[in-house]
């Protein structure tokens, strides 16, 4: 009995340790925001907030430009979390199903394209962008971002589909059942944790994107949070409580869109792990 | 069950937002033009600064008040990036119409073709112009830019801390270790390969202090006695942990504005900034008290973006900018910086900042921060320097092997 508990005790002060690690960067930020001057460079840190400071989150709001950043980084992630899973879940079942010349290729391709920096690709894509008109607009970072997060995407979800058997198919097809159809009514909801883990790392992805968005968007009122955030870094000063106040806003919605999709991607872990 | 069918729900009518929201919002561009007004972008990393950037946006209201025809409005391009990211604009044919540089991007700019000619744009002869820091402005005979700021290095010192500035190199070192305990720094500068520009900034007064530069005019000398002994002194401070190691320059600057850091090297627009983010801190300035009385200077030009559609209207505020009253109010603005034309400072300006005539007293003795003879090179021999410098103080390697590795790779990159 007392070893069962100095086990669950371990348990306890283990989880605490690792919640402590994961959630101390979005702490220190909150309390580096509601720092005076005084406090930020003293020689013992102030542990915990000062809540008289708290105007430093209105100013930070004041002038509208955070809540726009915020809402252009929202309408790039979602866009992009949808177009890349929207066109992921076909390619990831047409590899894992169909067979066709240039599979295995196609396969490696999409590897390779994990391989490239951002940074190698801005200038063509600039290029290409202005071809098309895309510059300066979020569908032109929707669509960067969801071509460079769409190859991850449809790997994984094809391992998923692999792992569905066939058998279920053969039955949906012996019943008549289209392709399309098996794969939005049998293949999509078995594959669901799969696809809401796909859609955290799409979303992060394009949440957190800075080069292609400094780079193709010129208009301010069209920057996403990321490259607003940088905007506070000045060549000789920077309001390091405002950075910190405009960072934790930024950390926010991440967080609640994890929070809403978490029981799925817990559930893709688990899943298969019991068999009845 | 019902739990779930919310849930699959709500994720339904995310993604339905979303598509609809970056539908409708997909095509925002700004027009050029419309209502016979040609809008036009400035961008400078300026307008970031606490202090400096409310005052310059007003500056270019002031403008915008001033006639009908043109509008300019600030582009808001991070300092971290600033270079990279308007040369890649620019590179590819758009980006800002006016662009303010530093010295190292501007003639890479210019040496790319991607600045347009100014000769038919100003009448250069009409101004009064600095002569000094305008000579760069001009490329085999061909005006590149205009100085919009010129900002020469002095030594800036917290005078609570030091009420007598150090006049010698042994002083400024004794004064750094002595002022060094608890919290306070006696002195910062950049030392990471991050903020790779102003480490080179900061690494010029040491090399140029001590008698040495990065070429002949016509050869690299990055590994001279001369500069070897300057990066030492520079390796010296580093060493001896008299700075804030691994602050970047965005929080030490903060912490000298909050009494933190006794001393620091810095151009003449730091006293604006220094009283935006404290405007009761007590400092002063003196020149640097190097051997030599050589130190680097920030020249930042104006320029009109070559592939811009309104050069004719970019010029019309180049030359409104030059205008007596508005080089005067830029002056004000910029802090001891000078500007394009030989301004009066008045007498009010002087009651509040002291020690503005030790700025104006440098200039004859300051230096851009480019590589003499290798004017469109600087960026890459930069950061090759840079790289091997902060190798050096790292511990990676020792200083004068970092100096001949650096002279040998810059070297190859200029042939």
């Amino acid at each position: 009995m007392r070893r069962f508990r100095f086990g669950v005790t371990a348990r306890i002060v283990a989880v605490l340790v690792v919640l402590g690690v994961a959630v101390f960067p979005l702490y220190w930020m909150f309390v580096t925001a509601l720092s005076s001057n005084s406090d930020l460079f003293a020689d013992q840190p102030r542990l915990t907030p000062d809540l008289g400071q708290f105007g430093v989150f209105v100013d930070a709001l004041a002038e509208g430009k955070a809540a726009g950043w915020l809402l252009n980084s929202l309408i790039i992630a979602v866009g992009t979390m949808v177009l890349s899973v929207g066109l992921g879940i076909p390619l990831g079942y047409a590899l894992s199903r169909f067979s066709f010349w240039g599979k295995a290729v196609l396969t490696v391709v999409l590897l390779f394209t994990q391989m490239l920096p951002e940074a190698l690709m801005v200038v063509p894509l600039f290029a290409l962008f202005r071809r098309f008109e895309l510059l300066d607009s979020l569908t032109g970072l929707v669509l960067v971002n969801s071509a460079f997060v769409l190859p991850i995407v449809a790997l994984i979800l094809k391992g998923a589909i692999d792992g569905i058997p066939k058998e279920l198919e053969e039955a949906a097809r012996a019943d008549g059942a289209r392709p399309f159809t098996t794969l939005t009514r049998i293949n999509v909801p078995l594959i669901a944790p799969s696809i809401a883990a796909t859609a955290v790392i799409a979303f992060f992805h394009a949440w957190n994107e800075y080069v292609f968005a400094v780079t193709f968007i010129f208009n301010p009122d069209l920057q996403p949070a990321s490259v607003g955030i940088a905007n506070f870094i000045g060549e000789l000063g920077t309001p390091i409580q405002t950075v910190m106040a405009v960072a934790f806003l930024f950390t926010l919605p991440a967080v609640a869109f994890y929070l809403l999709v978490q029981k799925y991607v817990v559930s893709g872990m688990t899943a298969g792990a019991v068999k009845g | 069950m019902g739990n779930k069918r919310a849930h699959f729900g709500i994720a339904r009518a995310t993604c339905a937002l979303g598509l609809v929201a970056t539908l409708l919002t997909g095509c925002g561009s700004d027009g050029d033009s419309g209502g016979g007004v040609t809008k036009l972008t400035f961008a400078a990393s300026t307008f970031g600064d606490p202090g400096r950037g409310p005052l310059l946006t007003k500056w270019l209201d002031e403008f915008n008040q001033s006639q009908t025809k043109v509008q300019v409005s600030a582009a808001a391009v991070p300092y971290p990036t600033f270079g990279q990211t308007v040369l890649t604009q620019m590179g590819s044919g758009k980006g800002p119409d006016l662009i303010r540089f530093d010295m190292p991007e501007f003639e890479a700019a210019s040496d790319a073709g991607l600045v347009a000619p100014l000769d038919k744009v100003i009448d250069a002869g009409k101004y009064d112009l600095l002569k000094q820091p305008d000579q760069f402005m001009v490329h085999d005979g061909v005006r590149h830019g205009v100085i919009f700021e010129a900002s020469n290095y002095a030594m800036f010192y917290n005078a609570d801390l030091i009420p007598t500035p150090p006049t010698t190199y042994e002083q400024f070192t004794s004064t750094a270790k002595s002022l060094t305990k608890g919290d306070v720094f006696g002195l910062a500068f950049r030392q990471t390969e991050a903020e790779e520009a102003g480490v080179w900034q900061d690494i010029f007064n040491y090399v140029y202090g001590f008698g040495g530069a990065w070429s002949d005019g016509k050869n690299l000398t990055i590994n001279s006695p001369e500069n070897l002994k300057g990066l030492q002194a520079f390796k010296d401070l580093y060493d001896a942990n008299v700075i804030p190691r691994g602050a970047d320059a965005a929080t030490f600057r903060r912490m000298f504005a909050e009494g933190k850091v006794g001393m620091e090297l810095n151009n003449g627009g730091y006293v604006t900034a220094t009283r935006g983010q404290n405007a009761k801190l007590n400092f002063n300035v003196a020149p640097i008290p190097f051997p030599v009385r050589k130190q680097g200077a920030i020249l930042a030009p104006i320029v009109i973006n070559e592939a811009s559609e309104g050069k004719d209207e970019a010029g019309t505020f180049i030359k409104w900018a030059l205008e007596p009253q508005n080089q005067v109010k830029l002056q004000e603005i910029l802090g001891a910086s000078s500007v394009a034309t030989t301004t009066q400072r008045s007498a009010e300006a002087l009651k509040a900042t002291p020690f503005l005539p030790v700025f104006d007293g440098l200039t004859e003795t300051s230096l851009p921060q480019i590589v003499l003879g290798f004017e469109a090179k600087t960026p890459d021999i930069r950061k090759v320097v840079v790289q091997n410098v902060v190798a050096a103080l790292q511990g990676k390697a020792d200083l004068k092997s970092a100096l001949d590795r650096a002279q040998q790779q810059a070297s190859e990159l200029v042939r």
